[in-house]
């Protein structure tokens, strides 16, 4: 029973940073219809960003908000590439940011060098009902709640976020009321890289980041960004979630050398149950 | 370009293709065998994304199909030319197995779906017993027929050529027929297509088992020449490099992707000498030929959507109509 809350915990704070890479790709496709293949790169430059800065004698604290910042933007640049130029379309755009993502590796070798890299995270660990749990595990479980909170705030209750929510579900009337659609799309893409790199923070602690753990990140956050749909990013947290419990759940009941086909089998069969419910005419561009 | 003009051209390049690997060098035939199997690849995705409309971020995994499709055929003990025939056939075959569910999906769906699609393959390579695991299959007779036996590397650039012929001569075949028309209006607008009688989801099922098709043949010449295969020979990136490749040429021309994969490959091939002299650092040649990828990507998508090959030659049309009458 312990073994399985430990898991349960375990999986939830796994889940917990899947869903904020998930939560930057609903964020930036929402507002420009744009998927972002460069999210995992938001994530792993403040990775990357803070084990340097905590190397260098930096406190906790000053690092982790400065890399977030870096992965702020890395996103701000991103969307420059994607959508700074009139009449891309989605798809190029997509293509792009593929291209950013490549573009990324390169800078990281020079920069970090190709071998993974690990950051001191929260030490210590608390006893829950009997399961030893990381104290680091519930730091990741807290903030990524604060973020969704914040999120939640930001998109309801600001102008800002309002005139972001505008310009997802009707671009046109957004530029005829006078939103500025080409700023916003810029700001959903700092907001993304913000995101990714809350996510990259949290996570070195416990896995080591190297440059090509993107591929994993965005593969994960794609999936469980899919069970929304890539728009609601509520139903992609409990995606997020699902998934992170399911990955180590299976990791800990030995069946971990499967967990990545898995999470893709079920990515890949959500997109087709989605697909097969939705007309094809609504889909055609104007 | 007018059709003598085009058939001299053409001749020109056969001729030129023909004399390479007498002239060149072992390294220099490498990488000349290594850009006919890229443009092998490249002229399906081209054909996948500038008719269908459809990008796969997975065009390795049937490229890693064929080569071990062959590979295993060849370590059975079945002839060489027996597995090079399967390779093509067994990716054509996963394609259908495959797509049925996926091309369901479309734009950035289907994209993440081949990506995922080959990481699972590649997964299940690197833990499954019969594929030989993260090492992966070694000692891959040499290819031959009958008593013949590929020796050295020029064998393979004219088999690999040979091959890359045939797969511009079917996709030639397939453009201009009827098929070929319903390909266009597909990649245009789908419902469109649809209410004019077009089978859509047939078409695209074809046209996706057709690249596959051609990774397949690719990759199975591929295992022969290098002897060996292994998950690690299939990375993301070599599907991605595909996308480049295509991109660069020009979607859905067939020199394009010749053009965009010969380009690409000499330019990584001039950075790889320029990155290995004494002096760089030794992560200068990943460094440089990631940002090349990247560079290239992104500089065409934004700034020539259409590609090398129509860029030239509508500037060339321009030109011929701006000369004065004589």
């Amino acid at each position: 029973m312990s073994a399985f809350l430990t898991y349960l915990l375990n999986g939830l704070a796994v889940g917990c940073a899947i869903a904020l890479i998930a939560s930057g790709l609903v964020t930036i496709h929402r507002v420009t219809g744009v998927v972002n293949f460069a999210q995992g790169t938001f994530a792993v430059v403040a990775g990357l960003c803070t084990s340097s800065l905590l190397g260098l004698g930096f406190p906790h604290g000053l690092s982790e908000v400065s890399a977030v910042l870096a992965a702020g933007v890395a996103g701000l640049l991103t969307g420059l590439a994607a959508i700074g130029r009139r009449g891309t379309t989605p798809l190029s755009s997509l293509i792009v940011t593929l291209g950013v993502g490549v573009l990324a590796y390169a800078v990281e070798i020079v920069l970090w060098g190709d071998q993974p890299r690990s950051a001191p995270g929260l030490a210590g660990s608390v006893t829950l009902a009997g399961a030893r749990i990381q104290t680091h595990y519930l730091l990741v479980i807290g903030v990524t709640a604060a973020t969704f909170v914040l999120l939640a705030l930001f998109f309801g209750r600001t102008y800002l976020g309002k005139a972001l929510t505008a310009c997802a579900s009707n671009p046109y009337a957004a530029r005829v009321v006078g939103i500025d659609v080409r700023r916003m799309g810029l700001l959903a893409f700092a907001l993304g890289g913000v995101l990714g790199g809350i996510a990259g923070v949290l996570v070195t602690p416990l896995r080591p980041i190297s440059f090509d753990t993107d591929v994993t990140l965005i593969v994960n956050g794609f999936a469980a960004a899919v069970f929304g749909a890539l728009t609601r990013p509520v139903i992609a947290l409990a995606g997020a979630l699902l998934l992170g419990v399911a990955e180590t759940m299976a990791a800990g009941y030995g069946y971990g050398s499967h967990q990545l086909e898995v999470a893709l089998g079920l990515m890949i069969l959500v997109m087709i149950v989605q697909a097969s419910r939705r007309s094809a005419i609504s889909e055609e561009p104007a | 370009m007018n059709n003598r003009a085009g058939l001299a051209a053409g001749a020109l390049v056969a001729a030129v293709t023909l004399a390479l690997p007498a002239v060149l060098d072992d390294s220099a035939l490498a990488v000349y065998i290594l850009l006919g199997l890229a443009a092998m690849v490249t002229v399906g995705v081209s054909l996948l994304m500038g008719y269908a409309g459809q990008v796969s971020l997975g065009q390795g995994a049937f490229y890693a199909i064929g080569a071990y499709t062959a590979a295993l055929l060849a370590l059975a003990g079945v002839p060489p030319l027996a597995g090079l025939a399967a390779a093509p056939v067994a990716a054509a075959l996963s394609a259908l197995v495959i797509g049925t569910p996926l091309l369901r999906l479309r734009g950035h769906h289907l994209a993440f779906a081949t990506l995922a699609v080959q990481l699972i393959l590649l997964s299940l390579a690197g833990q499954l017993e019969f594929t030989g695991g993260d090492i992966g299959l070694q000692g891959i007779p040499q290819f031959g027929v009958g008593s013949f036996e590929a020796g050295g590397a020029a064998v393979y650039a004219y088999l690999t050529w040979a091959g890359l012929a045939l797969v511009m001569l079917v996709t030639r075949n397939v453009i201009t027929s009827r098929p070929g028309r319903a390909l266009r209006a597909l990649a245009t607008s789908e419902t469109a297509a649809a209410s004019s009688g077009i089978p859509v989801g047939r078409y695209k099922l074809v046209v996706f088992a057709l690249s596959a098709t051609f990774a397949g043949l690719a990759g199975g010449i591929y295992c022969f020449y290098t002897g060996y295969v292994a998950p690690g020979s299939f990375p993301v990136l070599i599907s991605i490099q595909y996308i480049v490749m295509a991109v660069v040429g020009g979607l859905g021309t067939i020199w394009g992707a010749v053009v965009g994969a010969t380009a690409i490959t000499l330019l990584v091939q001039g950075l790889d000498r320029l990155a290995s002299l004494p002096g760089m650092p030794t992560y200068a040649p990943s460094v440089l030929s990631y940002a090349v990828y990247a560079l290239v990507l992104i500089v065409v998508v934004l700034f020539m959507p259409r590609g090398l090959v129509p860029a030239i030659s509508a500037r060339l049309a321009k030109n011929r109509k701006e000369l004065p009458y004589r």
